[in-house]
């Protein structure tokens, strides 16, 4: 794409993008420029705008106002197929690859070449394999199978079958290297090294902010729906500035007050555990009365520990002890006779039985209780709930009505309802407030330290780092599988937390963070 | 997708309405079959005809009952069919190859049932095959068991069996054919089961999500061994009045009750609110499917172009019923 | 709990490598080891006219199984729902008997005897499709309902009654030759050339099998899942009608209850071809391939006299063998 020395014309140019979905106002007033060859980054926190404002580029969503202009032509409304035509690629975060397809099949799925004697597949082979080498410089068997390949290989098929046409202009990376190891993501990254020297421009959408300063041109920084700021260059010293950018917001009263806890029975204890895959050799204690927080961003082996926690997968090394005792979880229901049990993050799906009411789900872990001969006692099914939706304030108050029927904050009351009511001891939060709206937030926060305050040990994982700081007594930082930091309550700020999960050191590299080296600005042992 | 707006509550009214026109359909199908039949057979509404109807269904009632079962907890089972057999085999073999007095006959029976379900939940638990892939197995295996034991399918006869034994489908209880007791006495303890008891509640929870019903601490495998095998022993029971009433065993019947049971639970399910098989729903399909056997009988039609009606009848009642779900759900 | 859609990490340690191979290849080794005991036990088994009475045997076996692996690749074959076709077989005997009864009584053309044969399995293709892409059924009860429904109105037209062909196109397929190759097993090659260009060399038949390998893939990548899932099925339903052809040349004419062997034989085709495939997915030669295997088994045994019930019940357990395997599969995979 010619451009002049000093003023090229953007290849991706979107002002004044608004779009508001019920109850949220996404993007408000937002702009992103993208020129021609460079790799522009785009940052942010979960909830700021990022994956909206991509999604309206791809013509997911119909912008409430704004202009997009894509190489000079404006869009109207960008639909997918213009805006293909227009030459915008997308690599999603998931793969969408077919696990039993050869890596030819895959680069041209969609996009099959034929000829009088059907597939063409041997010319599919020579040009996906040539593309991969030449484009991507990446040596791969174009008839190996998808699901003999390694992640990273995974990725850069994606990324083939995206460009293998030729007519990409601008690639979207969506969060590329969740999924990754660390020595793997040197290969994405020279994947798109060699694209921007053929003049295509890159949009990086990512969280890992050492990634960003290594592989971007420019910046933009997204925060409550609006770009807030743009880095014209961006290096290791950056950091700092871009999580300025990112967090500068006030944090209300949303948490309660907590007095110092210290001194109660461990109540949940890791040694060495290991899921085998994404996570291991993790050191871990939670203490009875206490609200441990877990951070990590996706990826780095949060969510695999709290499915093994909870019993939804096995650990492949180390011990799990509850209560003191080493146990082995074949199921969420061995977890829960130990008194452990797990709020998921999944509400809709693993949560509750949405086509059941408000009463079956609240009593059924705990059928036993209000059943006589093995026969439900409606009455008694009926008092219990509502006994515990009441504690804790479901609206509205009707036993009868379907979960499915009641807004995400209600239902997450519901989960905790059923908890209440099989008395446990340890309770796993997993995302507890996404979806939920500001109001009932709080109020969740709230019961969380009532039940930390009689006795329950409480572990929270979550994205959403201002959620930990302000709840947490203590937040354990996993960082691609390993611990790297334990914060206590008032020892760090925002930015320092974001800065811990994003592997962002003052000038060191993703790789020795990845390691497990100490970070600067933690105040907690690392156990 | 409106993810953001689920879960607040906002039924249209007329919507309302809709789905409960359409929960409905199939009782007014059942009603208009009833017209059709009693205008072209006189014969047909007379009270003795109407006891066959009910005594000729308690078969099917009793393999469409294990079907339910099995399909309220998110599975299937191809192989009641071959319980069915089993379950009149066994009882007629327990009698006639080893003097089995007809109590213990009954309990072979019962165990010929109870084999099928083990292997089904082996498969099904175990191994972790797809329940209609395991059941399918089943199916193969059982009728060629049927086939080697019965020396390549011939009859088993027994004309000679005991009274007590043959009590069981032809005599009667203050003027109630006793199969239609222990249909009767089966489909209540179903009922009480599903609708009332705590086994109820979890098996609708795994049905319906399994994964929230295992998060909630549900030990689902172990429910569904139970079922299988509960399932399992039930087809048997009615396979053991079917030898009671015919004392012969004609291996490979049961397979004519199997989609018949199918359609009946379908065709169920789409009566109730949230389209979950029920009991009451699959008696009334139970008695649809009767009730249309029996007609078409007295109209006095060939019987193969009565079989092929049945098997066009029931394409028709699985695709309405399929039909009214979603539309009940989408309303 | 991480989505069921991403694809799991590779690297396989040492001894689940055994466990791998014996799993994906492992209903291959048993039916190898069951044709070794047959060859070792009868002395004519591995004769020439054993071999040609097997070949021309499974050729409505192989013809009916392509028809199930059309339909298999659609649906995917390691899903909870997952495609089948088990009317094939029914449609089939349908599209005989029609043939038979045009051809004997009717004293049609063969050319309008097939015709009408043809369009009958087709229509049964048709409705199968609209049963499951249009009304929502499931495969299974789709193809359940259908082929209850198939059997019921074949026997109507034959009075559950044998018809004799003597037609002449008939007879030149049932005993006629060229090259030495029975006439039936052509049927069978070039149906099997003609299915395997259109399943596995044309773009039709990479997309349906993107369809079936992950739904969601193929709909990012612009592939519409309803049609080539629709078009399977009817393609099952052309499969039939050529299968009829086999099935009359073999029974010279039409016979009832024939397609009652034919769906076990076909599902053990089918699924056993998967074992022969690199990738170990079904194929439409892996199905001829497990045709011939499976007409071996069936005539081996019978020539070192095993009784009849005792041959359906070995492949009672063969095909829970293979259905076992492939579960275990997609469990490890």
């Amino acid at each position: 794409m010619p451009a002049t020395a000093s003023q090229p014309d953007p290849v991706l140019q979107m002002t004044g993008i608004s779009k508001s979905f019920p109850g949220v106002r996404a993007l408000d007033d937002a702009s992103l420029e993208v020129l021609p060859g460079e790799v522009h980054g785009l940052v942010g926190e979960n909830g700021a705008g990022k994956s909206t404002i991509i999604k309206v580029l791809a013509g997911v969503h119909v912008p409430d106002a704004g202009r997009v202009t894509i190489n000079g032509q404006q869009l109207a409304e960008p639909t997918p197929h213009a805006v293909h035509e227009l030459g915008v690629r997308f690599i999603h975060q998931e793969l969408h690859l077919v696990p039993r397809f050869t890596v030819a099949e895959s680069v041209f799925m969609g996009n099959e070449q034929t000829g009088v004697l059907g597939l063409r597949r041997r010319e599919m082979r020579r040009r996906a394999e040539r593309f991969l080498a030449d484009q991507l410089g990446a040596e791969l068997d174009p008839g190996t199978l998808i699901r003999d390949l390694g992640p990273a290989e995974r990725k850069l098929v994606q990324i083939a079958r995206a460009l293998v046409d030729e007519g990409g202009r601008l690639v979207v990376f969506d969060e590329p290297t969740a999924p990754l190891a660390a020595q793997e993501i040197g290969r994405v990254f020279a994947a798109i090294q060699r694209l921007r020297e053929q003049g295509v421009a890159c949009l990086y959408v990512s969280h890992y902010l050492a990634e960003i300063a290594e592989l971007c041109d420019r910046v933009t920084v997204f925060r409550n729906g609006r770009d807030v700021g743009r880095l014209d260059s961006v290096d290791a010293s950056s950091h700092g500035e871009l999580i300025r950018l990112m967090v500068g917001r006030e944090l209300g009263q949303m948490f309660p007050e907590r007095t110092a806890r210290s001194g109660g029975a461990v109540a949940v204890a890791t040694k060495a555990l290991g899921d085998g895959a994404r996570f291991s050799d993790l050191h871990m204690e939670v203490h009875e009365g206490e609200i441990l927080g877990i951070a990590g961003l996706p990826g780095s082996g949060r969510e695999e520990l709290v499915d093994v926690l909870s019993g939804r997968r096995r650990a492949r090394s180390g011990t799990l002890e509850l209560g003191g005792r080493a146990v082995r979880l074949g199921s969420p229901a061995d977890a829960l006779a130990h008194g452990l049990a797990l709020v998921p993050r999944d509400r809709r799906e693993d949560g509750l039985v949405l086509d059941m009411t408000a009463t079956a789900n609240t009593n059924l872990s705990t059928l036993d209780r209000v059943s006589k001969y093995g026969l439900v006692l409606r009455r008694r099914a009926r008092e219990r709930a509502t006994q515990m939706t009441q504690r804790l304030d479901v609206r509205p108050p009707e036993p009868d009505r379907i979960a499915r029927l009641f807004s995400g904050g209600n239902q997450q009351k519901l989960v905790l309802a059923r908890w209440l009511a099989a008395d446990a001891r340890v309770l796993v939060f997993d995302e507890p407030t996404v979806g939920v709206d500001v109001g009932a937030r709080a109020e969740i926060y709230r019961l969380m330290s009532e039940l930390a305050d009689h006795g329950t040990a409480i572990l929270v994982s979550s994205n959403d780092l201002e959620e930990l700081l302000g709840v947490c007594d203590r937040v354990v930082v996993l960082l691609r599988g390993t611990v790297t930091a334990v914060v206590e309550h008032g020892a760090c700020d925002l930015a320092g937390l974001v800065a811990l999960t994003t592997g962002a050191t003052t000038g060191g590299d993703p790789l020795a963070v990845a390691t497990g080296r100490s970070v600067a600005g933690t105040d907690g042992d690392g156990s | 997708m409106s993810s953001a707006n689920v879960g607040i509550g906002q039924r249209p009214s007329v919507g309302r309405l809709g789905r409960l026109l359409a929960r409905f359909a199939f009782i007014g199908a059942f009603a208009i079959l009833i017209a059709i039949f009693a205008f072209a057979s006189p014969n047909f509404l007379t009270p003795g005809n109407l006891s066959n109807v009910v005594e000729g269904s308690v078969v099917l009632l009793l393999v469409a009952l294990a079907m339910t079962l099995v399909v309220a907890s998110g599975g299937i089972d191809l192989s009641v069919a071959v319980a069915l057999d089993f379950g009149a085999w066994f009882s007629l073999a327990a009698m006639l190859n080893f003097d089995a007095p007809w109590p213990l006959a009954i309990l072979a029976g019962l165990a010929g049932g109870a084999v099928v379900g083990s292997l089904n939940s082996f498969l099904i638990v175990r191994l972790g095959v797809t329940p209609f892939l395991a059941t399918l197995g089943t199916l193969f295996i059982g009728r060629s068991v049927q086939q080697i034991g019965t020396g390549g399918g011939g009859n088993v006869n027994f004309r000679a069996a005991p009274d007590d034994f043959r009590w069981f489908a032809q005599g009667e209880v203050f003027g109630i054919p006793v199969d239609v007791l222990v249909g009767a006495v089966v489909l209540v303890i179903y009922f009480i089961i599903l609708e009332r008891s705590v086994y109820g509640v979890r098996i609708h929870a795994m049905g319906m999500q399994d994964a929230a019903a295992r998060v909630a601490g549900l030990r689902t495998n172990r429910y569904r061994v139970a079922v299988y095998v509960a399932a399992g022993i039930t087809a048997a029971v009615g396979g053991v009045l079917l030898s009671a009433g015919l004392r012969i065993f004609t291996p490979l019947a049961g397979f004519a009750y199997l989609l018949n049971a199918i359609a009946a639970v379908f065709i169920g399910a789409s009566m109730h609110p949230r389209q979950r098989p029920n009991v009451p729903g699959t008696l009334v399909g139970v008695l649809f499917l009767g009730v249309l056997a029996n007609g078409l009988d007295l109209i006095g039609l060939d019987f193969n172009l009565k079989a092929a009606l049945q098997g066009i009848v029931l394409v028709i009642a699985l695709a309405s019923a399929a039909v009214v779900s979603r539309l009940s759900r989408e309303a | 709990m991480t989505s069921a859609a991403t694809i799991p990490d590779s690297a396989p340690r040492p001894w689940a490598r055994v466990r791998q191979f014996l799993i994906r290849r492992g209903p291959l080794l048993v039916f190898a080891l069951l044709l070794a005991y047959l060859a070792w036990q009868s002395p004519v088994f591995l004769g020439a006219w054993n071999i040609q009475a097997s070949l021309t045997q499974a050729a409505p076996i192989a013809i009916c199984a392509f028809g199930l692996v059309a339909v298999v690749m659609g649906g995917g074959d390691d899903v909870v729902a997952g495609g089948i076709d088990l009317s094939v077989p029914a449609g089939a005997a349908l599209a005989t008997a029609i043939l038979s009864d045009q051809l004997t009584n009717a004293g049609a053309s063969f050319g309008w005897a097939m015709l009408l044969a043809a369009g009958a399995a087709l229509t049964v293709g048709v409705v199968n499709a609209i049963l499951v892409t249009r009304i929502g059924l499931t495969s299974l009860l789709a193809t359940l309902a259908t082929l209850t429904s198939v059997v019921g109105i074949t026997r109507v037209l034959t009075s559950n009654r044998r018809i004799n062909v003597d037609d002449p196109v008939v007879l030149m397929v049932r005993d006629g030759q060229v090259l030495g190759i029975p006439n039936s097993v052509w049927l069978m090659l070039v149906a099997g050339a003609a299915f395997t260009f259109l399943m596995h060399q044309t773009a039709f038949g990479m997309r349906v099998q993107a369809v079936g390998g992950n739904r969601e893939a193929a709909t990012t990548s612009g592939i519409r899942p309803r049609p080539h899932i629709a078009m399977t099925f009817i393609i099952a339903g052309a499969a039939a009608a050529v299968a009829s052809l086999a099935l009359v040349a073999r029974g010279s004419g039409s016979s009832p209850g024939v397609e009652d062997l034919l769906v076990v034989d076909m599902l053990l085709a089918g699924f056993l071809g998967a074992a022969f495939s690199p990738r170990n997915v079904v194929t439409i030669p892996g199905a001829m391939l497990g045709a011939i295997f499976v007409a071996l088994l069936s005539n081996g045994l019978i020539l070192i006299q095993v009784d009849n019930s005792w041959i359906l019940g070995l492949k009672g357990v063969l095909i829970l063998i293979v259905v076992s395997a492939a579960a275990l599969q997609s469990r490890t995979r």
